[in-house]
């Protein structure tokens, strides 16, 4: 087994197990932790797949700007007794079958995957290029240039819309 | 890589989105600078812009289709007549928001603002032809509606409906987005152009990781268009919301959304014709029966409207339906009933799926009109400020409304001579030529179900007297502008519907690269 796939094995593993602690977790302190620790896993997977500037953003964007918000909101609540454990009922049930048999649905839909290996490791000038800020930057300011515009229109809509549902009543 | 050049006149097939986005920018900065008392001049900016991209998406729709930014996004007749479509039911909901508005006290510039958002996200999303460009206009425009049904929260009800439509929402953007994923997954392209070779391949080496991801996609589009089985968030999101986003959900996020879907399952679609047009054929029939089925008992006329669109959302499913081949592999198309060999006449069927996006946009936007000025202020969110008794003697009070009101009831129902039996007798058609005659059967008879709640209206408005204390609703120049405007368009569409009929009838989807 190469470096490199015992580092994947230990990313993957542990992003997995991390995101298991978010969803079971009592305390929503817990789970807001659990989260962050996934987020970096998943930063390290992304950066074993060339995907480097991505693994940063994941990092700063995530792990930095969006858990700050979501433990503001858990310290305004101040949620500090967990909840009582969940009882079982039919509904409960159901939607645990589902869940799971999506799970497994999900599973065997990747059973066959395709084998040949990228083999990117000898192509070196794709290598060097990929995922980093400058061709990253390249493609969205060219051939990525309309959903780019579209997204300055979403977060545009989102901040008016934040504002407009944030105010007390109109 | 060479890197492209861009142009002025490559911006000009994005030209409606950008007026509308313009409009919303000036409406914003006029919230900013323009502090008067008065705020009419909001909704004439908003109709201006809207009138305005309208105009400019139907000069536009005749030229020849072409891909534009790199093949992210159409420019086909197809995306013009839905961008049309939108802007028409968009300056019919922005004339009904002015009086109800006012009459809140509640004009805003972000409301109209947040409409004009919504607008350009769904112009975009009809010319996309590219995954990540098509989830970011959708998103757009969910955004944009979900802010715009929480706008007014006087009272609960409200309140509960914008959650729901935001959490239901972001879901159904997930499930979209995990199959835009798997999709790129499976074919290492995001383009749809580019997709359908490498599907038809990997429906044969992977076809389960294949068909998880177009259903998962599927799922997505059919949350937005409130398809039975994943409608339940609308009637609650519908009824919730202020009368007029009510109306713009049904007429222009419906017609976009439908345009999305189209695009999107006719390029997959032609990696494995026969499964995408069963799949599509199962959710038109659940949906054309569910929904008039589920409308039949409402009291309630607003949340009876949320079903009918459902119904409606059937319908034009299977128009879309109507645009795959079916040799004997359709649900009931399959049956004895079939006529001789299948020959899909793709014009007719885009001329159907269009014509009926035109109809019902007019038939609602009329109907939610004459709902939001029989609701009073004062209601509040009460549940009896859409009963049916409100329509009570409706022709002896206010005649007019109550002669338009019929109308639409008779365009939503599908009986001559309104444009919804023009709509309904071009999608039946084109289904029955592409062989799906037991399925166009279903739709007839789930219509004639439908007929029941429609005209049941029409009864209480014309035969039952008005209730003693009644308050005369007011009349508002702007609301009764849209309420002519619509009735008219109802009745002149349905009786001749030659010369739109014939520039639909030239709308087809472009399918190249370049």
């Amino acid at each position: 087994m190469s470096a490199e796939a015992l580092l994947f094995y230990v990313f993957a593993l542990c992003t997995v197990v991390s995101a298991g602690a978010v969803v079971l977790a009592r305390g929503p302190m817990t789970s807001a932790m659990s989260l962050v620790a996934t987020f970096f896993f998943l930063a390290g997977v992304y950066a074993l797949l060339w995907a480097h500037t991505i693994a940063v953003l994941q990092v700063l964007v995530y792990a930095g700007a969006i858990m700050v918000l979501f433990l503001f909101v858990i310290m305004l609540l101040s949620m500090t007794e967990p909840e009582p454990a969940m009882k079982l009922n039919v509904a409960r049930v159901v939607g645990a079958l589902s869940a799971v048999g999506l799970g497994a649905a999900l599973i065997a839909s990747f059973w066959k995957l395709p084998t040949q290996p990228m083999g990117w490791a000898e192509d070196s000038a794709r290598a060097a290029a990929f995922g980093t800020l400058k061709t990253v930057g390249e493609i969205i300011y060219t051939r990525y240039l309309l959903p780019f515009e579209s997204v300055s229109l979403l977060l545009l809509a989102a901040i008016v819309g934040a504002v407009v549902v944030a105010k007390p009543r109109i | 890589m060479t890197l492209p050049d861009l142009t002025a006149a490559d911006l000009q097939p994005v030209l409606p989105a950008l007026v509308l986005a313009a409009g919303a920018s000036v409406l914003l900065l006029s919230e900013v600078f323009l502090t008067t008392a008065s705020r009419s001049h909001l909704a004439l900016i908003a109709l201006g812009s809207s009138v305005l991209a309208g105009g400019v998406a139907l000069a536009t729709a005749f030229e020849p289709a072409h891909a534009v930014f790199q093949g992210l996004a159409v420019q086909d007749p197809f995306s013009s007549f839905v961008t049309v479509v939108v802007c028409l039911g968009l300056a019919g909901v922005v004339l009904l928001s002015a009086d109800f508005l006012k009459q809140r006290q509640a004009e805003r510039g972000e409301y109209y603002a947040l409409m004009l958002f919504a607008a350009a996200g769904m112009s975009l999303l009809a010319m996309s032809a590219e995954l990540i460009t098509l989830f970011i206009n959708l998103e757009v425009l969910s955004v944009s509606t979900y802010a715009l049904t929480a706008f007014l929260r006087r009272g609960p009800r409200p309140a509960e409906a914008a959650f729901k439509y935001f959490i239901l929402g972001a879901f159904s953007a997930a499930l979209f987005l995990y199959g835009s994923a798997l999709l790129y997954g499976v074919t290492g392209t995001t383009r749809l152009a580019d997709m359908v070779g490498p599907l038809r391949t990997a429906m044969h080496t992977q076809p389960w990781l294949a068909t998880c991801a177009l259903a998962l996609v599927a799922a997505g589009f059919a949350f937005k268009v409130a398809a039975v089985p994943f409608h339940m968030w609308a009637p609650d999101v519908y009824e919730g919301a202020p009368t007029p986003v009510t109306a713009l959900m049904s007429a222009g996020v419906k017609a976009a959304a439908f345009a999305g879907l189209v695009r999107v399952f006719l390029f997959l679609g032609r990696a494995d014709p026969e499964v995408v047009a069963l799949a599509l054929s199962a959710l038109a029939v659940l949906t054309m029966v569910g929904g008039n089925l589920l409308a039949l008992p409402q009291r309630n006329v607003k949340r009876m409207l949320a079903y009918s669109s459902i119904a409606h959302a059937g319908y034009l499913l299977l128009g879309v339906a109507a645009l795959f081949p079916h040799p004997g592999t359709g649900v009931l198309a399959a049956t004895p009933l079939m006529l001789g060999s299948p020959a899909v006449n793709s014009a007719d069927a885009y001329k159907g799926i269009l014509f009926y996006l035109l109809a019902y946009t007019v038939s609602s936007v009329g109907a939610f009109g004459v709902l939001s000025v029989l609701e009073r202020h004062a209601d509040g969110d009460g549940a009896t400020a859409w009963d049916l008794d409100r329509f009570s003697g409706l022709a002896q009070r206010r005649p007019g409304w109550a002669v338009a009101m019929a109308a639409f009831m008779l365009s939503l129902a599908g009986i001559p001579p309104t444009v919804g039996f023009m709509g309904k007798l071009l999608v039946f058609r084109a289904a029955v030529d592409s062989g799906l005659l037991g399925l166009a059967i279903i739709g007839v008879l789930a219509s004639a179900a439908g007929a029941y709640y429609y005209l049941r209206i029409v009864v209480y408005m014309f035969m039952r007297p008005a209730p003693a204390e009644g308050v005369l609703p007011e009349k508002y120049w702007a609301t009764e502008l849209a309420l002519v405007a619509s009735a008219v368009a109802v009745v002149a569409l349905g009786v001749l519907p030659g010369r739109v009929a014939d520039w639909l009838s030239q709308s087809g989807m472009f399918f190249g690269t370049r």
